[in-house]
């Protein structure tokens, strides 16, 4: 027998992302879009609704994020106490989901409970109450929250980021106040919720071993409500930046610094995208990547760096965020900005660019790897009207992208006098 | 049902592999025995510091990451007061390279003084991140030694001091590495599109040849009865006041594990548990209120904390607390609430086994308690637990003189 050649790797074949099913695609009576994804081997099931009643959807701050978790507690039919131990009863793992764009509830149950969980979404969703006794206990947790995050350095950049970037005025942008907590009471709830959780805004996306009576059940708890026309989404929201680049957030006592870079940028639905994201991994997107390298394993600034690029409906961004040892923080970001303009004047090798390839593609292998990581894949491109080609775009992309493309985007995507820089901590 | 097949090499390394088609992946888990309680001392966080230094390069291979991310493969790791555990996901095609690269760093690793500075540095910072700079962060610190004054579960996974981890040599580094890792200290668990036989025989091939080191005997000194209630206050710049209390429980595999879990389902699981019901929908006094159970290999806690309403006193809020948990001494839990905890748990087990790398994890965890095949069991053992058992545990444990209560409060709302 041969010895065993221990210093060179085993051979690997090309990682293949395979075939990925598009999901059956069907309407209920009353016109809400249904996608079936068919997979896995247990007797379990997920189902997202997702409703147009996201942030952007909001008159006050609060308003939507409020009007989701209020889903839980009481309807027509059910006060918050029975609702909530019917929930734990079947065993039913039910998230609430509150985004920029979106809201709704993801839920994940043993198929033998279909009709409870349909029974139960249904009280949720068209019998929701907003009891005024409830909405007091919410308000004053949230508030509780409210306090400790604003004691993150994280949160605080975070929030401050997201300000600079699409605007103090924006729903994208506009940052939670103190007196908001004041302003929320039922009637506002109402309002948003029958505004927003109806069945023109709604849609459905079913993951798992489906139930053979998944379809009936639907209908019948979900299809019998009647469709209005839609609305156009009030123009008015227009993301205006701030005009001020660099801002600081005094954290008396912080022993950490949190460092928030970026700014808007092209979105899920730009031909560029793809590429944007090979170079986004190559800068800060995974645990080998450059900031990562040169900040954490060279420097050992901080425990972790990483940069993301992301969508909204409205508009992209990219984001490069740290928490450093506060007598970093300018070394950090000499770092960050020097790694940057690194990408925009020297050609990736060919070695990195391989790594960052595979491991991408490992990663769209794992997107698609059982039903629930099918569901949540399918969601974000269906979200920006694209379905899973998206994914066969990107894999392409990311197999023929050259260093020549990945300058060029860096130059085009990442100028530095662009960058909003948001810092927290004490001086 | 999870079904496996199980090989033990002549090292000693045992290794576990269970088939799942659906999936075109392949989950690797290696757990090592070894955490934070296997610690001198006077030199805490060092199984945890070990867990960075394994992806700094190994006997043969100079970077543990990139052969990997070549493959298509992703990977991380834990430490606890128990046990170390890495875990990777990888292309099945690509699953060789995953036996080479743990079998290299179980061989030996790379030890290198450079690695080593910016790892500490790289801990400090977590530590800061993680426990200095963030409110509350520092309650285990506070609380574990409260509970534990003689077993190192009297320190946290980071370490009791972090002047410890700076303090570390190479030396010391080395020695730990070879008296805990080591093919009889290992269980290796693979789940996903592999045949059983190929798994073995890679097994064999990678693993075969790593010797048997000689392992640090573990003699822990044990926890002596706490007989005396014990209470302590603190003082620190946070929004709210917060209370934690902590009762001396079982180990893991003492048969009252199942009960005392559900005993704090029924308390806390979910929101419809009776202290979210009574001290935050009904009495207004927490805005957030938890329990759970350690479940450590040597005798663990049972833990209830909360966030206090702006406006409580802490004292009132911990009879409060009292109060509800007595409750649970003298009166018989009714049927449809024991389901419901029952059925909770049977969907979280079968939701967190519908993935393999959670199978692998899960296949390797309950080997390292005893036998891979119990947790098959699980689901049974939740099911036949009875409102009687209930009341004895909460008999047995939670009395005052087993408990030691912290009051954080907040020195803001002091101020006022």
């Amino acid at each position: 027998m041969r010895p065993l050649q221990r210093k060179i790797q085993p051979e690997i074949m090309p990682v293949s992302i395979g075939k990925i099913p598009e999901p059956d695609s069907f309407s209920l009576s009353n016109g809400v879009p249904v996608y079936l994804i068919e997979a896995g081997s247990e007797e379990i099931m997920r189902i997202d609704f997702i409703f147009k009643a996201g942030l952007i959807h909001e008159d006050l701050s609060l308003q939507a994020s409020t009007a989701n978790m209020m889903l839980l507690e009481g309807t027509q039919n059910y006060n918050a106490v029975t609702l909530n131990r019917l929930i734990d009863y079947y065993g039913l793992y039910l998230n609430l989901l509150v985004e920029k764009d979106r809201a709704g509830v993801i839920i994940f149950f043993l198929n033998r409970h279909i009709e409870k969980v349909l029974e139960i979404c249904q009280e949720v969703f068209h019998r929701s109450v907003f009891p005024e006794d409830e909405l007091k206990v919410l308000l004053n947790k949230r508030l509780q929250w409210y306090h400790i995050d604003r004691e993150r350095v994280r949160n605080l950049a975070m929030d401050q980021f997201f300000e600079s970037v699409f605007g103090k005025d924006h729903p994208y942008g506009r940052q939670v106040q103190l007196q908001d907590f004041n302003k929320i009471s039922p009637p506002l709830l109402v309002e948003f919720h029958s505004k927003f959780y109806s069945p023109e805004n709604m849609a459905i996306i079913i993951a798992g071993k489906i139930h053979s009576d998944t379809i009936t059940l639907l209908n019948k708890y979900f299809g019998i409500f009647p469709s209005k026309a839609t609305v156009p989404m009030e123009a008015g929201n227009v993301i205006k930046s701030e005009k001020r680049k660099k801002t600081f957030i005094e954290k008396k006592g912080a022993v950490q610094t949190a460092i928030r870079l970026g700014s808007t940028t092209i979105s899920k639905r730009h031909p560029d995208y793809p590429g944007m994201l090979v170079l986004n991994t190559i800068l800060g997107g995974y645990f080998g990547s450059r900031l990562m390298k040169n900040i954490r394993e060279e420097k050992g600034y901080t425990y972790g760096i990483s940069s993301v690029v992301s969508s909204f409906e409205l508009s992209g961004y990219k984001i490069i965020g740290t928490e450093v040892g506060k007598k970093y923080t300018k070394k950090a970001l000499d770092e960050i900005y020097k790694e940057i303009m690194l990408l925009q004047t020297r050609h990736v090798e060919f070695v990195e660019l391989k790594v960052v390839k595979n491991l991408m593609l490992g990663e769209i292998v794992r997107m698609f790897d059982g039903p629930f990581a099918m569901a949540e894949s399918f969601k974000s491109a269906w979200e920006f009207g694209l379905d899973n080609n998206y994914y066969y775009n990107l894999a392409q992309k990311i197999e023929i992208i050259e260093p020549d493309e990945i300058m060029e985007l860096a130059k085009t995507y990442y100028d530095i006098d662009e960058l909003y820089e948001i810092i927290a901590g004490s001086r | 049902m999870i079904d496996f097949n199980k090989l033990c090499l002549n090292n000693g390394l045992r290794i576990l592999v269970h088939e799942d088609i659906s999936t075109p992946l392949v989950a690797l888990s290696i757990l090592y025995d070894v955490g934070s309680r296997d610690e001198d001392p006077e030199m805490t966080g060092m199984a945890h510091l070990f867990e960075h230094l394994m992806f700094g390069g190994s006997a043969n291979i100079p970077e543990f990451d990139k052969p990997l991310q070549i493959a298509g493969g992703e990977s991380n790791a834990f430490t606890n007061n128990d046990i170390t555990n890495y875990y990777m996901t990888i292309p099945s095609r690509n699953i060789e390279t995953g036996f080479w690269l743990e079998s290299d760093r179980m061989l030996g690793l790379d030890f290198s003084q450079k690695n080593l500075a910016i790892q500490k540095n790289v801990i400090i910072e977590e530590f800061n991140q993680r426990y200095l700079n963030q409110p509350y962060g520092d309650v285990m610190l506070k609380l574990r030694p409260m509970a534990y004054k003689n077993h190192p579960y009297r320190w946290p996974t980071i370490g009791k001091d972090i002047s410890h981890i700076s303090k570390v040599t190479l030396n010391q580094v080395s020695d730990f590495f070879y008296s805990h890792y080591s093919p009889q200290n290992a269980i290796l668990s693979i789940t996903g599109n592999i045949k059983a036989k190929y798994a073995f025989m890679l097994a064999e091939k990678w693993f075969g040849s790593v010797e048997k080191r000689g392992i640090a005997t573990r003699d822990l000194p044990e926890e002596p009865t706490q007989t005396e209630e014990q209470i302590l206050t603190l003082e620190k710049d946070v929004p709210s006041d917060a209370l934690y209390k902590a009762w001396h429980v079982g180990r893991r595999i003492d048969a009252d594990f199942y009960t005392l879990d559900l005993l704090t389902d029924v308390l806390a699981g979910g929101e419809s548990g009776r202290l979210y019901n009574a001290l935050t929908r009904e009495k207004k006094i927490f805005s957030d209120i938890t329990a759970y159970i350690t479940g450590d290999i040597d005798p663990g806690l049972l833990i209830i904390s909360g966030n206090l309403m702006e406006g409580i006193d802490i004292e009132i809020a911990d009879e409060a607390v009292i109060q509800v948990v007595d409750k649970l001494r003298f009166s018989r839990i009714p049927n449809n609430e024991m389901d419901k905890v029952k059925n909770k748990f049977e969907a979280s087990f079968v939701f967190s086994n519908s993935n393999i790398l959670n199978k692998a994890m899960n296949l390797c965890y309950f080997e390292f308690l005893g036998n891979a095949g119990a947790m098959n069991k699980e689901v049974d053992l939740y099911r036949s637990v009875s409102p009687e058992m209930v009341i004895e545990v909460a008999r047995n444990y939670i009395n005052p003189s087993n408990c030691s209560t912290l009051f954080y409060r907040s020195k803001k709302k002091a101020r006022k």
